[in-house]
């Protein structure tokens, strides 16, 4: 059966039709560093050594007679060990009461019984060397304690113990197992001491007290020891945040106990007696049903067991040394009931030493005991966090390497010199570079709204790239009006950051600058009549322009001299040209004339009309019109008033307006003297001056426009000025 | 086995060393000439701890001038910083001390601040910044300081270890409890019986 990876929260599906789980992410990548972390165990754990003695009894309720020396002895230290003194010794005894109805409701008689052997196993424990009893659970018959000689006892850490009754009804206690688990140096250690159901028949209930005690058997040691447990190794890191572990989530159990096991059926009752009398081991150990039921995987799965060596260990007759078969008793077929099992995550780590009975005969069961030579973990700190580090580092590597990347052929679009109505364009390369595919994507800054400026196009804004593809970003510009008059209020200035983002990776800016060449179109007449140099020579930089105007003080002209150039370049060429105004220029010989008011250069060849078109586009693309609206009359205009409102136009027109209105109405009607040949009328110039003197407020031609334009065409035709 | 995740931002003048920091921390490399950076680089790189992992997404923003004004865009959402300013320099001290006033002005509040001092390993003569004046400063303000050579590696490991110590372990604890709640094959077993 396959197991799911656990997540708390649901696949996240966004727009792109990927599915993504964060959490699951994080939690196969901490796999992998557990994996890489236990299989480098060996860089940061030293072992030790440690013998291990575990002992089993079913004591039928009786008691050792304690005034005679060695007795418990004898059991506890067997004469196999030799000199050799365990390090940890787990005892346990089954029916240290007996199993009636008011043991198995109320503890106390099994409280004192528990009391007595633990004071016995000390003392005897502790002729031979210091001992300390870790902990000691019992459970109505069962008891269960284990010892630690001294010098490991601040070794000894997170010390629990669990009980479970499988008895009567499921849950009594007068059959199940009780539990003691501890952290020695960095290994987990449990150990189990069950009594199963009886009768030679019952196996398939002894398979189910077994998986019973070991499903149910959990210790509550907390969520840091567990985190413990998963730094050593011990239990997977899947269990990293439950602050419980089960039996099976130690390093080593050692399972002990009355496990009722018996000779199985095809055996007579008689041939047991006999066989077990001739010590015909070898035949008895294939007929035993818990080999029988371990060997059909139905029991102790991946549990192993010493081979018995030994003759059953019941039924005696107590104090002798006699199988029971005396008439008035029940007779039970001689069995393995009381064995040794152990289970260790790593095999090689637990070597059993010897696997033997006692002879001690107050019971009707002997006691077994089974001694292990057990590898124990001693982690280095200093060492794992190096080994841990190191592994972080080539994932971190890999991750980074992992980050999308994109070369560009520059990141600086500069423009150089820019010229009023210019447009240009410039590219930059993208290429990917890296390893995955990679998205990118312009955005705008912080709080902005658009990616870039407005005298900026960019495209295209985003893209995807496949390793080694690349693509062409287009950078246009264009130095409109708008932008001009703004470049000259110092309210704009030709650069501008935008910031070419990759999905999951860095930010790249990319800088688009130019310098503004100055024009005088989009500039104010108040800022141009004082001006006597070209206009390009004036710096837009506030500073450089001060240092400028020390060397250059300002001129006061009643005209800007480009205003005056233009007319006096159309005067040259004479006025009778047939639709002078109405024909449009040529574009080139526009932008010509527009440099060379610019730089204060001659004009060279062009056509009047360039000309004429040059005067429209200059006057049009004043920062501030001519002729302002606030200055349009705010009553219809008729023959009756149109006099008057003239009149109070010209008062209120501000000087340098006023100076320019005039000079360019006497020469228009100048140009009117030519009509005859020119084709013009006055109401054809007053259309003109409508273009370019006024600027409409976005809605059009309103009332007080057409209002102005008749005042227009009452100064073309009267000789009000 | 748990591991932190927090976004961390490098900020201070153009030349102190903050892709170095970084690169040094990262790759254990550095480079005499290491190109001024044009954008915000990012990387990412763990720190282990006694218990527990931090793993950073640094953010190494460009230090120059003109683009001073992107860097709300790196330490917003920055759950640690690093001040970086050269021991040699003192105008860069004086500009890491107004980027400590704008990361508490307006970063995020509980942003873990550390003030670097790097180029350790020039000469003492060239020192135009005193430890005990760095040092009062970051007291005074209750941040951390230390003087760190991304050329020599000293102190730069430590520098991003003693931040990850100052970071807030509560809602990542809470993260991992609610995420990391059963062993998948012991829960199996329990529901089948």
């Amino acid at each position: 059966m396959a197991s799911m990876l656990a997540t708390t929260s649901p696949d996240m599906e966004p727009e792109d039709g990927r599915v993504v789980n964060q959490e699951a992410i994080t939690k196969i990548r901490e796999a992998w560093i557990f994996k890489q972390l236990s299989q480098r165990q060996s860089e940061f754990t030293n072992f030790s050594s440690i013998n291990l003695l575990c002992c089993t009894w079913n004591v039928n309720a009786k008691k050792l007679d304690f005034d005679t020396p060695n007795l418990m002895s004898s059991w506890l230290f067997p004469p196999a060990n030799g000199d050799v003194l365990p390090d940890i010794v787990a005892v346990g005894f089954q029916e240290i009461v007996d199993l009636n109805a008011v043991n198995v409701a109320v503890d106390s008689k099994a409280k004192q019984r528990s009391e007595l052997w633990q004071e016995q196993i000390h003392k005897t424990l502790n002729t031979k060397t210091s001992y300390t009893l870790v902990s000691e659970v019992h459970l109505v018959g069962m008891l269960l304690c284990v010892y630690v000689k001294n010098t490991h006892i601040a070794k000894v850490s997170n010390v629990h113990s669990a009980t479970v009754g499988v008895g009567v009804m499921g849950v009594m206690g007068n059959k199940g197992g009780v539990s003691v688990r501890m952290q020695f140096y960095d290994s987990s250690v449990c150990f189990v001491c069950s009594h199963f159901a009886a009768h030679r028949e019952n196996v398939a209930g002894r398979n189910a007290d077994f998986a019973s005690i070991l499903n149910k058997t959990s210790f509550e040691i907390g969520k840091e020891a567990v985190q413990e447990a998963v730094r050593a190794g011990s239990v997977s890191q899947w269990a990293s945040g439950s602050s419980a572990v089960g039996l099976k989530d130690h390093d080593f159990v050692f399972w002990l106990g009355d496990l009722n096991y018996r000779i199985d059926e095809t055996l007579s009752t008689d041939e047991v007696f006999v066989k077990s009398n001739n010590m015909e081991i070898e035949t008895l150990r294939a007929h035993d049903q818990l080999n029988i039921e371990r060997f059909n995987n139905n029991v102790f799965e991946g549990f192993e067991e010493g081979v018995l060596k030994f003759a059953p260990t019941y039924k005696y007759q107590p104090n002798t040394d006699l199988y029971e078969c005396r008439p008035d008793k029940k007779l039970r077929a001689p069995a393995w009931c009381d064995r040794v099992l152990w289970h260790s995550q790593n095999p090689a780590h637990v070597q059993q030493k010897n696997y033997l009975r006692s002879e001690l005969n107050i019971s009707d069961h002997k006691p077994v005991m089974a001694t292990f030579n057990t590898q124990v973990k001693n982690i280095i700190a200093a060492k794992r966090q190096e080994v841990y580090a190191e592994v972080m580092r080539t994932l971190d590597k890999f991750e980074n390497q992992s980050l999308p990347k994109v070369d560009l052929n520059k990141i600086d679009v500069n423009f150089g010199e820019l010229y009023y109505e210019n447009k240009a364009s410039e590219s930059i390369l993208v290429t990917n570079s890296g390893k995955v595919v990679a998205h990118f994507r312009l955005v705008p800054k912080l709080e902005d709204e658009g990616l870039c400026k407005d005298w900026i196009s960019v495209s295209p804004t985003f893209g995807m790239l496949i390793p080694g593809e690349s693509m062409t970003i287009n950078f246009s510009i264009n130095l409109d009006n708008k932008t001009a008059q703004q470049l000259n209020q110092g309210r704009e200035s030709l650069d501008d950051i935008i910031i070419l983002r990759l999905e999951n990776g860095r930010d790249h800016y990319l800088t688009v600058s130019g310098t503004y060449a100055r024009s005088c179109f989009g500039m104010s007449l108040r800022d141009l009549v004082v001006i006597g140099e070209p206009v390009r020579d004036l710096p837009l930089e506030p500073k450089a322009r001060a240092e400028f105007e020390k060397k250059h003080p300002p001129a006061s002209l009643s005209v800007p001299k480009e205003l005056w150039r233009i007319v006096d370049a159309i005067n040259e060429k004479g006025l009778h040209e047939k639709d002078l105004f109405l024909t449009p220029g040529f574009a080139a010989e526009v932008k010509q004339i527009r440099e060379c008011l610019d730089t204060s250069s001659d004009f060279g060849l062009f056509h009047v009309h360039s000309m004429c078109e040059a005067l429209v586009s200059f006057l049009s693309s004043l920062s501030e019109p001519l002729v302002p609206s606030s200055l349009f009359p705010t009553l219809e205009i008729d023959q009756q008033n149109i006099m008057p409102w003239s009149r109070r136009f010209l008062e209120v027109l501000p000087p340098i307006h006023y100076n320019c209105f005039v000079y360019i109405i006497s020469f228009l009607r100048e140009v009117l003297l030519f009509s005859n040949s020119n084709g013009l009328t006055a109401q054809k110039l007053a259309r003109v001056c409508s273009n370019c003197m006024i600027q409409s407020d976005g809605g059009g031609k309103n009332d007080r426009s057409r209002s102005m334009a008749l005042i227009f065409l009452h100064f073309l035709t009267t000789n009000s000025i | 086995m748990s591991v932190r995740h927090f976004k961390l931002v490098l900020l201070g003048d153009t030349a102190v060393g903050k892709s170095c920091l970084v690169v040094r921390f990262v790759r254990d490399e550095f480079f005499e000439f290491q190109e001024p950076t044009i954008g915000a680089a990012f990387l990412t790189q763990s720190v282990q701890l006694d218990s527990s992992v931090v793993k950073f997404e640094i953010w190494d923003t460009a230090g120059q001038e003109r683009y001073r004004s992107l860097a709300p865009m790196y330490y917003r959402g920055a759950s640690a910083a690093i001040v970086v300013f050269d021991l040699s320099n003192k105008d860069s001290y004086n500009g890491a001390k107004s980027w400590v006033k704008e990361l508490m002005r307006r970063g995020d509040p509980n942003v873990v601040i550390a003030l670097a001092g790097n180029k350790a390993d020039l000469p003492p003569s060239q020192r135009k910044v005193e430890t005990e004046e760095a040092a009062a400063y970051a007291e005074e303000n209750n941040i951390l300081y230390l003087e760190t050579s991304a050329k020599n590696a000293s102190n730069v490991k430590n520098l991003f270890v003693e931040i990850a110590k100052k970071l807030p372990t509560a809602t990542a604890q809470q993260e991992r409890n609610d995420t990391f709640t059963i062993a998948p094959a012991k829960t199996e077993k329990k529901n089948c019986c």
